[in-house]
């Protein structure tokens, strides 16, 4: 493929609403290494008269940090890689069997959704205890793949759905086997389907809060959300500088994550699928 | 058939368990500690439709959802098309678009509602300084401006989500086509209609009906920014439910609540998924 | 037919490679997921939940608890932070599920009450006489008695969350000599104050749980109460409606972002110097130390100004408690901890983790040298005795006087909004008060009766 000259009059009209569209980040960033007392002046700045990383220093050293995002990482890839699996395979075969029942069962996997989780979390709260598996992040990935299931599947279904037959039916006709044809025909056409629905996935369990406060409460099976949630803020204050500096580092992993990963979703494997 | 034996198991246990669970409660007065209650019939469903509050947050959250997801949509669709496009610095730009989303929504609020403040915000000093208003807006305080705002963050907030399917849409596009279309003399409006739109038919078909199911069930964004006001301008039905729930420990009709909401939102999931069956129907009749 | 171009760089992912990367994830996965269910440790372990847990506080109670830990080696002690808006949710399925904490504390008085009321509580008889029911100020624990003569749990803070903040620098700058006593004062140092971009007042208006709790107070310093001491409803009376109109005059002293303030805007409306007058805890102190400390010099407090001088003083306090779940394994142990977080110099840090917020319930420690040799402390020194005199002699809807019998309803009360429903109708609606007042009085017996 030969490498296009950019595009400036798109960059033009992009660039300007990356930019108040990361606007927020900018002030988080920009709060986050401004020391306490230029927090709250009377007409507010933008920059900082002074630099510190002191805010960040104290997030690493004096709390649980650290530990909290290693779980939440655990329960983040955990869960994506479960849900990647399960909806793989569940969308392939909504989209290439024909069975009884197909429209309804995929109906109903949505039907799941309606109801608000609110209301689902002391049953299920109840039935993990049971299991053994309160306080654990066993239980959040559990929960967590209940809420993504059903778009991960939807939206691979439609991914999937674009996938003409005719490329299967080639490689079998060459001796592949069913999976083999799956796994080697489909999966690439499907790649940009599958890394959008993982990347979803990833962002939810990692930031997920209602579930986390009543699902897990010890410090070893914290999650980053409600571990910073709960350390700085409280009813009567917030601990507003220590919050910032959590935050920023909290979101910068995903950004790096997208980053890397958004190569993959531009990849040139679908783009020229159907040729002649 | 056995590929999808475990997502139905999943479900199975982590979702239709407490589904049931949470239409059996409805029926009950149920005290949220201990779970404990008696039985009422239908009386918790008698209570809400009567009550007037079930109707007029019903017409609240229906603004609140149909103002955020056109939102969505529009600037979502309009990001992807052009983060598809050669542009400078193309991966920065496509990674900050997406930062709101992966934002957690408590921090989100947080920061947004510093930035509306009217004392020491940033956004109401930018608009003085540019003389575009006089004096401080209330932005979350008074109607309507709680509710148009409330519609702009969680517009903010969840649009990244439409950019990444479309996006990724876009990149299944064969170039085949546009390049037919352009020989044909099409210009780029027209193309957008006539190749782009059409083949992004069946990802937005998804994800519009995803955002409205997910925007309509949005508590933490409302909750945290405004709870429900003021009076009850901004208050949805997920905050009744959670206040029901967990305020008023009245689980039963919290569970009465989202019943009711479950239903509205079948009705309306059933609806359009026959429209967008029958208009697939008949394009490929066509 | 052409087949679809392969990346050169990606081998076939053959079905062995893929079993085999499963695998290996998978019992890492299930390693790391299954962590914190079943702890290997041979020692009883207590659980201790709090939802005031900054990084200053956790200090605090990482000493005591490694000073328990060092006098009792066979028991540990785990510190799980919950939080102000979430305690609900998490203790509603806790006590559902019987996944209780050992030992909770910094709950309001009233939420105690109620969950003792559902019979969900040890009585903490035996922590307040191992204590010394003489070491606290006097009648500390009377919130907490229940109709069974017992206590349903101890103060382990006090906090005078509404205190009157003002800046000496601008009472003097409008000639005013002493601050507000009364409403009337108030108003008009208010008006005075209000120049420059500064404003009078950091009043509530927002449709949260600060607007009612604040709103309590005023209907008290009106002469008036929610509740009567038998806890008939009692807000549809004069004293609600001079306390709306006052509150409605006030309003043009307050920011126009005021009817969404909640605590944090409150507070920090006061610290950043954006208005003359606040309302809050003593947490203004340290937040102005560490945000604004140009005005540290210039700022006091004082009790609330009442409508008028013969009305006295009333002050919301949560009455931060220590309560024993009841059914959590291990009580005799969890009596002994509960206990030994009074030990006089670790309370007292415990004290400085937020000082002026969280006051001493002890007597002795108020008066210690090493509490007040914390520097804060030291400066405002009669602002501090000042309030945790107010805030011992304090009150919240759990029990409005000395002569009200405990309402267990109050944390529903509050999470209704009720009260500040009817602030904004009233204040930023403008409806007729008669007719909201009478509607929040039905509301509020409907509550009562649920």
């Amino acid at each position: 493929m030969t490498t296009r000259r950019p595009n400036l009059l798109a960059s033009l009209i992009a660039w300007p609403l990356v930019l108040i569209i990361a606007f927020p980040l900018a002030w988080m960033l920009l709060t986050s290494i401004k020391p306490a007392a230029e927090l709250f002046t009377r007409t507010p700045q933008w920059l900082p008269r002074s630099i510190t990383f002191e805010h960040y220093t104290r997030v690493l050293t004096e709390t649980p940090f650290l530990q909290y995002f290693g779980n939440s990482m655990i329960l983040a890839i955990s869960t994506t890689v479960l849900v990647i699996l399960v909806s793989v395979l569940g969308a392939y075969s909504l989209v290439r069997f024909r069975y009884r029942g197909r429209e309804t069962l995929a109906a109903l996997v949505l039907f799941t959704y309606l109801l608000p989780s609110v209301v689902l979390i002391s049953p299920l709260y109840l039935m993990l205890v049971k299991v053994g598996l309160a306080n654990t992040l066993a239980s959040l990935v559990a929960a967590y793949m209940s809420f993504a299931l059903p778009y991960a599947l939807w939206l691979l279904r439609s991914f999937m759905a674009g996938i003409p037959e005719d490329l299967e039916s080639a490689a079998m006709v060459d001796g592949a086997s069913r999976m083999g044809a799956f796994v080697d025909v489909v999966l690439p056409q499907a790649l940009p389907g599958i890394i959008s629905t993982a990347l979803f996935t990833f962002i939810l369990a990692w930031n997920e809060y209602l579930y986390a406060l009543v699902l897990v409460n010890s410090d070893e099976a914290r999650p980053l959300t409600t571990g910073v949630m709960n350390m700085l803020i409280s009813a009567f204050n917030i601990e507003w500088s220590l919050l910032m500096a959590a935050s920023v580092m909290m979101s910068i992993p995903l950004v790096i994550l997208f980053a890397f990963f958004q190569r993959y979703l531009t990849s040139s494997f679908g783009a020229g699928g159907v040729k002649g | 058939m056995a590929l999808i034996a475990p997502t139905i198991l999943v479900l199975g246990a982590v979702i239709v368990y407490p589904l049931l669970s949470a239409i059996y409660l409805s029926f009950f007065s149920i005290y949220t500690p201990t779970l404990e209650g008696h039985f009422v019939g239908l009386a918790n469903y008698r209570d809400l439709l009567g009550s007037g509050g079930f109707w007029s947050a019903l017409v609240t959250t229906a603004i609140w959802t149909v103002g955020t997801l056109t939102l969505q949509i529009l600037v979502g669709v309009g990001m992807a098309l052009l983060l598809q496009q050669n542009i400078l610095f193309r991966s920065l730009a496509r990674g900050l678009v997406l930062f709101p989303y992966f934002l957690s929504t408590v921090v989100a609020v947080l920061v947004w509602r510093w930035l509306f403040n009217d004392l020491y915000g940033i956004l109401n000093q930018m608009l003085m300084n540019a003389g575009i208003i006089a004096a401080p807006v209330n932005w979350l305080g008074a109607m309507p401006n709680a509710m148009l705002s409330i519609m702009v963050v969680g517009a903010w907030k969840f649009f990244p989500f439409v950019v990444i399917a479309v996006l990724a849409r876009l990149q299944t596009i064969p170039e085949s086509l546009y390049e037919a279309a352009r020989i044909d003399g099409a210009g780029p409006v027209s193309r957008f209609f006539d190749v782009t739109l059409p083949q992004l038919r069946d990802v937005l078909t998804i994800v519009i009906l995803l955002r409205t199911v997910w925007d309509f069930k949005e508590f933490d964004l409302i909750y945290l920014m405004t709870g429900g006001g003021p009076v009850n301008g901004t208050r949805t039905l997920p905050l009744i439910v959670y206040n029901q729930a967990f305020g008023l420990n009245q689980m039963g009709m919290a569970a009465a609540y989202a019943v009711s909401m479950m239903l509205v939102m079948l009705v309306f999931m059933l609806a359009y998924l026959r429209r967008a069956n029958a208009r697939s129907e008949a394009d490929s009749a066509a | 037919m052409n087949q679809p171009e392969r990346n050169p760089l990606r081998r076939p992912v053959t079905r062995r490679d893929t079993l085999r990367v499963l695998a290996g994830s998978g019992a890492a996965a299930a390693a790391a997921l299954t962590a914190g269910c079943g702890s290997k440790d041979e020692r009883t372990t207590l659980r201790w939940w709090s939802p005031q847990a900054s990084p200053d506080q956790l200090k605090a109670y990482k000493a005591q608890i490694a000073a328990f830990e060092a006098a009792n080696p066979t028991i540990r002690v785990v510190f799980e932070a919950t939080s102000d808006e979430g305690y609900p949710a998490q203790f509603a399925t806790a006590f559902a599920a019987r996944q209780l904490p050992n030992l909770v504390t910094h709950l309001p008085s009233f939420a105690a009450q109620q969950y003792y009321a559902e019979g969900l509580l040890e009585p903490v008889d035996d922590v307040i006489k191992a204590i010394g029911i003489d070491r606290y100020f006097a009648g500390a624990n009377e919130v907490y008695r229940t109709s069974d003569k017992h206590y349903c749990a101890t103060g382990i803070g006090n906090t005078a969350a509404d205190m009157l903040w003002y800046r000496k620098d601008l009472l003097a700058a409008a000639g005013i000599t002493a601050p507000p006593a009364t409403w009337d004062e108030l108003r008009s140092a208010a008006q005075k104050m209000q120049r420059d971009g500064i404003y009078g007042a950091a009043l509530p208006y927002g449709m949260n749980a600060m607007t009612s709790l604040i709103f309590i107070g005023f209907i008290h310093r009106a002469g008036g109460q929610v509740f009567s001491p038998d806890l008939q409803v009692a807000i549809d009376s004069q004293p609600t409606y001079d306390a709306l109109a006052f509150f409605q005059s006030m309003r043009e002293f307050c920011p126009t972002g005021a009817s969404n303030f909640s605590w944090g805007e409150s507070l920090t409306a006061f610290v950043s110097g954006s208005t003359a007058t606040g309302i809050y805890s003593g947490r203004v102190l340290a937040n102005v130390a560490a945000q604004n400390p140009a005005i540290a010099d210039a700022i006091g407090c004082t009790t609330y100004p009442t409508m008028s001088r013969d009305i006295p003083a009333w002050t919301y306090n949560d009455f931060p408690c220590l309560l024993i779940p009841k059914g959590a394994p291990h009580l005799a142990e969890t009596k002994a901890f509960a206990a030994s977080l009074y030990q006089p110099q670790l309370y007292a840090q415990q004290m400085h983790a937020a000082p002026g917020h969280v006051l001493p319930v002890l007597r002795a420690v108020a008066d210690d040298g090493f509490y007040r040799a914390n520097p804060l402390i030291t400066r405002y020194a009669a602002e501090v005795d000042l309030m945790t005199k107010a805030a011992t002699a304090g009150h919240n809807l759990g029990q409005e006087t000395a002569a009200h019998k405990p309402n267990l309803k109050a944390n529903e009360i509050i999470a209704s909004n009720a009260i500040a429903e009817l602030v904004q109708r009233v204040v930023l609606n403008k409806e007729n008060p008669k007719a909201a007042v009478a509607a929040t009085a039905v509301r509020l017996a409907e509550l009562m009766r649920a």
